[in-house]
């Protein structure tokens, strides 16, 4: 290495300094705080302050309201990040073989992604409104319990995320589908493509990129989804709709258990990096291997 | 915020010290003001700010700064945690959620207010108000704003059949039977009520639960130490859904849905608290002059009626620079004139029982003398420190024995063994 590279390895280094900063300040911090909390017996309004260890950890593996929170955030996430996908490919190539009016649906596209998630809910909350709601009404008046039958509601509360996040896939998908060159599909189309090669061999390929980072950002906040059951169920009936983070929530905040609850807070935290980790790496896969 | 604080602290006393040097006390240099945080007052018009002004006249050098905090009770039990948590002093008087004033005072948030307000001075208000008011033997709090849990009829559709108010769930169940054969009409729902898991549900359960004779606590601490009669108040409330006497989507009801239904005229009964009879006598009301009001019922060899109080106390933070006044404040606000002041004009109703037969309050609120029998024999929910944990472990266990997912002797072995755990652990 000469001065001159030994010079510029420490100009970068203190170039990079205050993001490494705010990141420790903002990121590393609090998480290491609320690890450190979720080893302690902390119950504020009873004075109790105690370090007990893992101990906490281990009511939760044995805990069968948190191994219900569990299953209940994973099927909420694999069903409804999957249902994101499909129907968000499918508009975005919709929206590539329309001719008129593009504009309007892309804006009309955007506006569930882009209302508060707390007027979604209430928005939905009327939409299945037992005896007012306009879904049972289209039902021909029949009164189906959607969000107080344990079999319907989290299905239900899918549904509503659904309609909310799908745009943000579309609009993804679509920006990327709007940068294809034409010549592509010419050239294929010469070949004697049909419509369905065309799309199973050069738009969803060329789609792979995006669509995992859209997982990625999908998964992840699914993972944590909140406002939702928070709005609609109160994580019920019979916490058929309670999340890891409904659960961690309600310890936290609720009834201040702020020890238990932020250890609930490291498990979604560890779930979330899992996940994560496993994304990037199939994405670094994916950069090596020849497209 | 805790940093921030401190500084704030060391900020002050410096400029303290520096005006100390010209010879100026900091106290006098404006006049003292307290802070008030409450939720926002319902009704035609919000008659705090004239009690505050009056208040304000009676102290000189006093001013009085409300601050009015969301409806959702969540929310401000959050607002308040964090604060009082953080030693935050930004507010000296607040209300207070009947059920968190044990746990606030537990928590030495409260300050105790024993010295100021003598026993006699809590006698005027409904009993069940004064229990969670005085927790551990020391007043913490004065009762501000009532609730009970109260039964709504239509007076037209029993009229019709000859029938009396139910006294007991049997009887309300058969009239059900019997008016809805009669009417032969699909669209006009039994009973509803609250079973959506969150605290109406616990309201609602504990109701049942002990119209059939059980009770929450024993004598020695024991968690529902009548076992089978709880189960029996839960197989009631799933026994009206199983029937069809109530529809099944109370399971995912709240205080707004089933008021919205009874006020469509689509049920006979329901089960909700007071606030919703001025709602239903509005000009536009398709119930107006329909609706009649009575005791929750009991049941056969159980209870005679099991309501649920509910309602507002008003405390102070332990934090306050102004405990004097801060305690005037919330003496005036609970007093016999605030009170009527409040009955007027908000929509909510006072915890002095005077006030019930006081000509001015029930000539605009014509059904106050019937309410006021039905609030002298409601029940507050339990007392303790731990009710939020308590309650919010019930709930699912409540509403899956609702539902269905578990019997109702499952849901109440269940609710036993995680209550007293986690009580254990509070030990």
């Amino acid at each position: 290495m000469t001065g001159r590279e030994r010079d510029d390895a420490r100009a970068g280094r203190l170039m990079l300094a205050p993001a490494l900063i705010a990141l420790a300040v903002l990121a590393a911090w609090p998480g290491l705080w609320v690890l450190w909390l979720s080893l302690q017996r902390r119950i504020p309004v009873f004075g109790i302050e105690r370090f007990v260890g893992p101990s906490h950890y281990a009511f939760l593996a044995v805990d069968p309201r948190f191994w219900n929170a569990v299953q209940v955030t994973l099927i909420f996430t694999f069903i409804s990040v999957a249902l994101e996908f499909l129907l968000g490919i499918g508009v975005a190539l919709a929206l590539q073989g329309q001719q008129r009016g593009r504009r309007t649906a892309v804006a009309l596209l955007l506006l569930p992604w882009a209302l508060p998630s707390v007027v979604t809910g209430r928005m939905f909350e009327w939409l299945y409104h037992p005896s007012a709601g306009l879904l049972n009404f289209l039902l021909g008046g029949q009164a189906i319990n959607w969000l107080g039958e344990p079999m319907l509601a989290l299905p239900a509360l899918i549904v509503a995320d659904v309609w909310r996040t799908m745009p943000f896939v579309a609009l993804l998908c679509y920006a990327r589908v709007l940068t294809i060159a034409p010549d592509i599909y010419e050239a294929a189309r010469v070949d004697g493509a049909g419509a369905v090669a065309t799309v199973r061999d050069i738009t969803l390929p060329l789609l792979r990129r995006v669509l995992m980072i859209a997982l990625l950002f999908r998964t992840l906040d699914a993972l944590r989804a909140f406002d939702l059951m928070f709005v609609l169920t109160g994580g019920g009936p019979a916490n058929a709709t309670e999340t890891l983070t409904v659960y961690a929530y309600r310890s936290l905040f609720q009834t201040l258990q702020l020890g238990f609850g932020a250890a609930i807070g490291v498990v979604v935290f560890a779930l979330v990096m899992l996940v994560a980790w496993g994304y990037l790496r199939a994405m670094a896969h994916q950069e090596e291997a020849p497209a | 915020m805790f940093t921030g604080g401190s500084r704030g602290r060391a900020l002050l006393l410096a400029l303290s010290v520096l005006f100390a040097g010209c010879g100026q006390r900091p106290d006098s240099a404006g006049p003292i003001t307290l802070v008030f945080k409450h939720a926002k007052i319902l009704g035609p018009s919000d008659p705090v700010p004239a009690l505050l002004r009056e208040f304000e006249r009676r102290h000189p050098g006093v001013r009085v700064q409300a601050e009015s905090l969301s409806w959702n009770s969540d929310d401000q039990h959050q607002f308040f945690v964090i604060n009082l948590e953080g030693r935050g002093a930004g507010f000296d008087v607040m209300m207070l959620d009947v059920i968190w004033v044990a746990e606030f005072a537990r928590a030495g948030w409260l300050l105790d207010l024993t010295p100021w307000v003598p026993a006699e001075e809590l006698a005027p208000h409904f009993p069940s108000t004064i229990e969670p008011a005085t927790w551990n033997g020391r007043v913490w709090a004065m009762p501000w704003l009532m609730n009970v849990g109260v039964l709504y009829y239509r007076t037209d559709l029993l009229a019709k059949y000859r029938l009396h108010p139910p006294r007991t769930w049997e009887a309300l169940v058969d009239q059900i039977v019997r008016i809805r054969t009669a009417e032969r009409n699909p669209r006009l729902d039994g009973v509803v009520w609250q079973g959506r898991q969150y605290e109406g549900l616990t309201v609602n359960a504990l109701e049942a639960i002990w119209a059939n004779g059980a009770r929450v606590f024993g004598t020695d601490g024991v968690v529902f130490p009548e076992e089978e009669r709880a189960a029996g108040g839960l197989s009631l409330l799933r026994a009206l859904i199983v029937s069809g006497v109530s529809p099944s989507w109370v399971t995912a009801a709240d205080e707004e849905l089933t008021r919205r239904h009874f006020g469509d005229g689509r049920a006979v009964f329901l089960r909700n608290w007071p606030y919703a009879m001025d709602l239903f006598q509005t000009a536009n009301s398709p119930v107006r002059g329909r609706v009649g009001i009575a005791p929750l019922p009991g049941r056969v060899g159980g209870a005679a009626t099991a309501a649920s109080s509910g309602g507002a106390h008003l405390g102070v933070n332990r934090r306050t620079r102004h405990p004097e006044l801060a305690a005037a404040l919330v003496r005036f606000m609970a007093g016999g004139e605030a009170q009527k002041a409040m009955a007027l004009g908000g929509a909510l109703n006072p915890t002095r029982m005077a006030l019930y037969h006081d000509r001015d309050v029930v000539r605009a609120h014509p059904d106050f003398p019937a309410v006021h029998d039905l609030m002298l024999r409601a029940r507050p929910r339990p007392v303790t420190p731990a009710y939020l944990m308590l309650s919010s472990t019930l709930q699912p266990e409540f509403s899956a024995a609702l539902v269905g997912v578990k019997s109702p002797r499952q849901a109440i072995e269940h609710a036993r063994l995680r209550v007293g755990y986690l009580l254990q652990g509070l030990r």
